[in-house]
């Protein structure tokens, strides 16, 4: 593995039991160097979303080793685990996963909350995020008055609160309209070019394509093909 | 902590009825917490109204207003204990009063020697002798509509013996159901029928250069045929007979406790509830990073905020509440620490009542959030 910054090492996941055992990873071994973006694609049932919880340290493999910026997670224990998500990794998902209760300041200022102890600053700064990714007049509104093209920036915003140099992105645009989409595609894009963020997309959509530097391709549980593809 | 507020305040419904909930249950604790501690001051008033250290009386007797004749020779025998300085005299009996418009009613009649102390609703009538007739009586300010005493002085009949009433004081009403008279110990022997050297209390004083546990101790053994107590001693023998052997104090203690377990069944449900409700997004913020002790604070807020706004709207229609029946239940009394008090079980309370949640919580697999 050239670059241990994040990735597998012969990562084997099953979920099941006996003939209801389903192998969602078999012996996957991938890395993801820093400052890329990298796409996974393949059909349902691939064992994409399985990658994508080993990185994001959710999900522990049953062999093999997965690494988070040189360290091996497997011998963290659940809250070494979490301390290193709050430090290192963000999420963005399909879903957007927003606080239903909170505006969308609130739900940015909740992500620094997580992952920085300092209060001073919170709510400037989850300001600057949101208008940074266009939603000045959109600050106070709730989730549920946002359209999902604004709810799914706001989750990026959130997401990238804290400054984690990873992030993990799970169908960010399978929800989205084509315009919309394209959009949180330019804005991850620039994470990684302006910001040196490492990106992995995981999505079916064939417009991550010019985004992406490079694409792994899972099928079965196994990498059928990579390929770098980089058109941004 | 704004995720906690603006998560309870998302269902203000959920949320009133939770305030209802709980303040109902702060209410019934303070209200009856107000009724166990009345009762048990009453129950032991008279007793710790007099600055003696000792009290004599007949065996076996459980509380002040069950008191038996002895015979005087007690108290010449008390008198003669090294240590003791003084004695003093008190008893309690029912007898009937006839009101000034001839109507009857039964009361009871205390009396007590001028020197049992200063708090004790007698001497204060003999140390004021030349202003009084002999027959002076008193009446606490809770009795006066039962007793029908238009103006004072009024001459009544106590038992058939002429008596004037002739003040009113307060802090000192019964809860017997009757009214209560005091007066000097020579009336209340002549209005009750006992001979005036009969004794029914004997009280004690102890010089300062004794210790009261061996004076008691020596008493014991020359006065076999009573009991010997201290001051608190009787004062704990009467509270306990009134609480616990009655059951009078039970049935208050198991509404105060009813009180509490209602505010942990409704504050648990809607916590319970809420979290259940938003448990996709305890995953995110685990997903996110967040650490056990930020999930376990988000909910336990929510709990203490429906702990602390129930509690205050609970003291709010407590405090007239109890105004209203001190008019009716003349004994109950809310000490000060007792709104504290109960502001901090209910914040026990509502803590209690996170846990299930708090477990919920802390156990969804932030894995799930690549769940569509």
């Amino acid at each position: 593995m050239p670059d241990q910054f994040l990735g597998l090492e012969n990562a084997r996941v099953s979920f099941g039991k006996g003939d209801a055992q389903v192998r969602a990873l078999r012996g996957v071994s991938i890395g993801f160097e820093r400052g890329a973006l990298s796409l996974v694609m393949g059909p349902s049932g691939s064992g994409k979303t399985t990658l994508l919880s080993l990185l994001g340290c959710l999900l522990s493999p049953d062999e093999g080793t997965v690494f988070v910026d040189g360290i091996a997670t497997e011998k963290l224990s659940e809250s070494e685990r979490t301390v290193l998500r709050c430090k290192k990794i963000s999420f963005v998902f399909q879903a957007f996963r927003l606080l239903h209760s909170l505006t969308a300041i609130d739900n940015v200022a909740l992500g620094l909350e997580i992952r920085e102890n300092k209060r001073s600053g919170r709510m400037a700064t989850a300001r600057e995020l949101l208008i940074r990714l266009g939603l000045e007049h959109k600050l106070d509104h709730g989730p549920n008055d946002l359209s999902p093209g604004e709810k799914q920036r706001v989750a990026i915003a959130r997401a990238l609160a804290g400054d984690p140099p990873i992030l993990l992105a799970d169908e960010p645009t399978a929800s989205l309209d084509a315009e919309a989409g394209r959009n949180i595609c330019r804005i991850l894009r620039e994470q990684v070019d302006q910001n040196g963020r490492t990106v992995v997309v995981v999505s079916h959509d064939p417009r991550w394509r010019e985004f992406a530097d490079r694409t792994i391709t899972l099928r079965d549980g196994q990498i059928e093909q990579e390929e770098q593809v980089k058109g941004a | 902590m704004k995720l906690a507020w603006q998560n309870i305040l998302h269902d203000r419904a959920r949320f009133l009825a939770t305030l209802l909930g709980v303040s109902f249950a702060a209410f019934l604790m303070v209200f009856q917490g107000s009724l166990l501690v009345g009762f048990l001051q009453a129950a032991s008033r008279l007793v710790d109204a007099s600055d003696f250290d000792i009290w004599i009386t007949a065996r076996g007797v459980e509380a002040f207003e069950f008191g038996a004749p002895m015979e005087s020779r007690v108290r010449e025998m008390a008198a003669g204990v090294p240590g003791v300085v003084e004695t003093g005299r008190a008893c309690v009996a029912f007898s009937v009063y006839r009101k000034p418009n001839g109507k009857q009613q039964v009361v009871a009649v205390v009396g007590g020697d001028s020197n049992l102390g200063g708090r004790f609703p007698v001497p204060d009538l003999t140390q004021k002798a030349d202003d009084r007739s002999p027959d002076s009586v008193l009446y606490d300010a809770s009795d006066r509509d039962a007793i029908e005493v238009a103006a004072l002085p009024t001459a009544v009949e106590i038992n058939g013996h002429r008596a004037n009433i002739e003040h009113e004081i307060r802090g000192f009403g019964g809860f017997l159901g009757v009214p209560v008279l005091f007066t000097s110990y020579r009336n209340a022997v002549r209005y009750i029928g006992f001979r005036p050297e009969d004794g029914m209390y004997v009280l004690l004083r102890v010089d300062k250069g004794y210790s009261v546990h061996e004076v008691q101790e020596n008493l014991r053994r020359r006065l076999p045929e009573v009991d010997v107590l201290t001051r608190e001693e009787f004062a704990h023998k009467s509270r306990m007979y009134w609480v616990i052997k009655t059951g009078a104090g039970s049935a208050i203690l198991t509404a105060g406790v009813l009180g509490f377990l209602i505010g942990l069944v409704v504050v648990s449900q809607t916590i319970y509830a809420n979290t259940m409700e938003n448990i996709e997004e305890y995953a995110t913020l685990k997903a996110l990073g967040a650490s056990q002790a930020f999930v376990v604070r988000i909910v336990l807020m929510q709990s203490l905020i429906c702990g602390a706004a129930g509690s205050i709207l609970g003291l709010l229609a407590v405090i007239p509440a109890v105004n209203y029946a001190r008019s009716l239940i003349p004994w109950i009394h809310t000490s000060s620490w007792l709104p504290a008090m109960m502001i901090v079980l209910s914040l026990i309370m509502c803590s209690l009542a996170s846990l299930a949640s708090v477990r919920s919580a802390l156990t969804v697999d932030p894995g799930r959030v690549f769940r569509a």
